[in-house]
């Protein structure tokens, strides 16, 4: 009798055992989670938009796979938690590597900026010595205009800047500075020709 | 003996219905279209990297919401019994989201193809109407806020076509559209000015004829001065025979209406006094009969009409004078040649020499042509 009920619990124990010998990893699932949250939160879209929709295409794919596993009747999550280990390493870099990406976006800022400045000085004092003459001072007044604006442009960076928009600021500010080098081109060119002249 | 053999039967018959349990269990588990799931993962990622989420983003939305259903679904079933589960929903909503990420993948590389080949046609345009406005309007007197809208324009075609290289198209798209307005506005409105300004062509013709007849017929010299050009031309016999640039009044588009309007009149005149150096202070200087008697008419209609206040002044003291060369229309409305310039035409000229101030010698569409 006595071997009976043991033979009966060995039985109910195999099923037991078989078909729960996984669980679910949703602590992992979470920490993964949290860290891809935090390289959204790090403008890892913005920034490193490639690693981070990897990053995306990955999770999706583990939550596809932990799904498949706990519609079967023996649940076998070890792959799972490990490609979720790897995807929680991955977010972490993508994020660390945004942060990276966005200091150099906003250090390329500051530098074009710092150009910018410089540029606009220059001109301004290129404006006083360009010659006047033929359609000179007529060119010269349309550069004022174009200066104003160069001007406008720089503070518009400045605020985008401030804001932490580096990828707006730096358009802004690029093209800001194309324009302003550009005339300071016309201006030199046109300060040659007289000196040439002369 | 016997209660071994039923011991050994007992737990044979045990042994086989285990295994033949596990099997049937497995049998007839319902099973998760785990194939249809990573296919629709598969084309949504797709989608994703043709950049669907920008370009297509009705759809990309739409592929996603049935991807997460799908998911949702699936998760719902696996809390049911096992016998229980239904997976057909989520086979269902995979499928959707596939097809519905496919079509987001395909209208998103059609619409970013098409619309790379529309920005880059727009820059183009952009350009090409940027060089009109700076060949037309450079000295042209438009309105400080015109010309700021002009600048600014520019400056927005610049950032969208930084946005395009770096295949940001929709902001590019957003800089383009809002750059064509500034100057395609400003464009239409200073031709639309220069086009009623045009509108006096034919009787600036029939000046420029008469002028050169006149200078035909008695031998001797005329002065025309081309306004949009900038040209003080001398005629002598009916022939060309000096070109000089020529700076004239701030507001030099339109007659001279009223005293201190900065305009440089437009008429048939002659020269009614010649002041040497010690007469002027513009080196040397050509004194005009303006106003003369139509310019007189013109004034006190105006006057008339109420299009000019009562108290309004004619203007006068309408030179072609020296001190010029800087490049800009800075005079108050006289025209202004260099002194070396001036000393030529202050040679050939005489008291009576007609001089005669047009709009343009050419019409419009040569000007637009050109």
């Amino acid at each position: 009798m006595k071997n009976k009920v043991l033979m009966g619990l060995a039985a109910i124990a195999m099923v037991a055992v078989l078909s729960s010998c996984g669980k679910k990893p949703q602590v992992e699932i979470d920490a993964t989670n949290a860290a891809i949250e935090a390289a959204k939160t790090a403008e890892a879209a913005v920034y490193v938009p490639a690693e981070f929709a990897a990053v995306q295409d990955s999770m999706s794919a583990i939550m596809a796979d932990v799904a498949a596993q706990e519609s079967k009747l023996f649940k076998k999550f070890g792959p799972a938690k490990i490609k979720l280990e790897q995807t929680l390493a991955a977010a972490n870099q993508v994020a660390a590597n945004a942060a990276v990406k966005k200091e150099e976006v906003k250090k390329e800022v500051g530098t074009v900026m710092t150009e910018i400045k410089a540029v606009i000085e220059e001109n301004t004092a290129l404006m006083k010595k360009a010659p006047r003459g033929k359609e000179g001072a007529a060119v010269l007044e349309a550069m004022k205009t174009d200066m104003a604006t160069i001007d406008a442009s720089v503070v518009e960076a400045q605020g985008l800047f401030d804001k932490g928009a580096y990828m707006d600021a730096l358009n802004k500010v690029k093209a800001a500075k194309e324009k302003a080098t550009g005339i300071n081109t016309e201006l030199k060119d046109a300060i040659a020709k007289v000196k040439g002249k002369k | 003996m016997r209660k071994v053999w039923r011991d050994v039967l007992v737990f044979t018959a045990v042994a086989v219905a285990i295994p033949l349990i596990i099997i049937l269990l497995i049998r007839f588990t319902p099973l998760p279209p785990v194939g249809e799931m990573e296919y629709a993962r598969e084309i949504f990622s797709m989608a994703g990297k043709s950049r669907a989420d920008t370009y297509s983003k009705k759809l990309y939305t739409e592929a996603k919401i049935y991807y997460d259903s799908a998911m949702a679904n699936w998760n719902k079933e696996n809390e049911k019994f096992v016998y229980f589960r239904n997976f057909d929903k989520v086979a269902m909503f995979a499928d959707l989201s596939a097809k519905k990420a496919s079509l987001a993948s395909e209208n998103s590389i059609s619409s970013t193809t098409n619309l790379i080949i529309k920005l880059k046609q727009k820059i183009d345009t952009l350009n090409n109407l940027i060089i009109d406005i700076d060949d037309l309007f450079t000295t042209y007197p438009l309105t400080p806020e015109v010309r700021t809208r002009i600048s600014k324009g520019k400056m927005l075609l610049k950032e969208a076509e930084i946005a395009y290289k770096k295949g940001q198209y929709l902001q590019s798209n957003r800089k383009l559209t809002d750059s064509e307005y500034l100057l395609t506005a400003s464009y239409e409105n200073s031709l639309s000015n220069l086009k009623e300004y045009f509108k006096s062509y034919p009787l600036w013709k029939n000046w420029i004829d008469r002028t050169i007849n006149e200078s035909k017929k008695n031998r001797d010299y005329s002065i025309i001065i081309d306004k949009f050009s900038r040209k003080c031309i001398i005629y002598l016999n009916g022939i060309k025979k000096f070109e000089f640039e020529a700076e004239l009044g701030k507001n030099w588009v339109g007659d001279k209406r009223v005293r201190g309007d900065n305009a440089t009149p437009e008429g048939m005149y002659k020269i009614t006094k010649k002041f040497e150096r010690s007469k002027t202070k513009y080196y040397k200087a050509l004194l005009l009969d303006y106003p003369n008697a139509e310019d007189m008419m013109k004034f006190k209609s105006e006057i008339a009409r109420g299009t000019l206040p009562a108290s309004a002044k004619i203007g006068g003291l309408i030179e072609i004078h020296g001190n010029g060369g800087k490049g800009i229309d800075w005079t108050e409305g006289c025209v202004a040649l260099t002194d070396k310039e001036i000393d030529t035409v202050f040679k050939i000229s005489s008291v009576g020499t007609p001089v005669t101030i047009v709009g343009s010698m050419v019409d419009l569409q040569y000007v637009l042509t050109k």
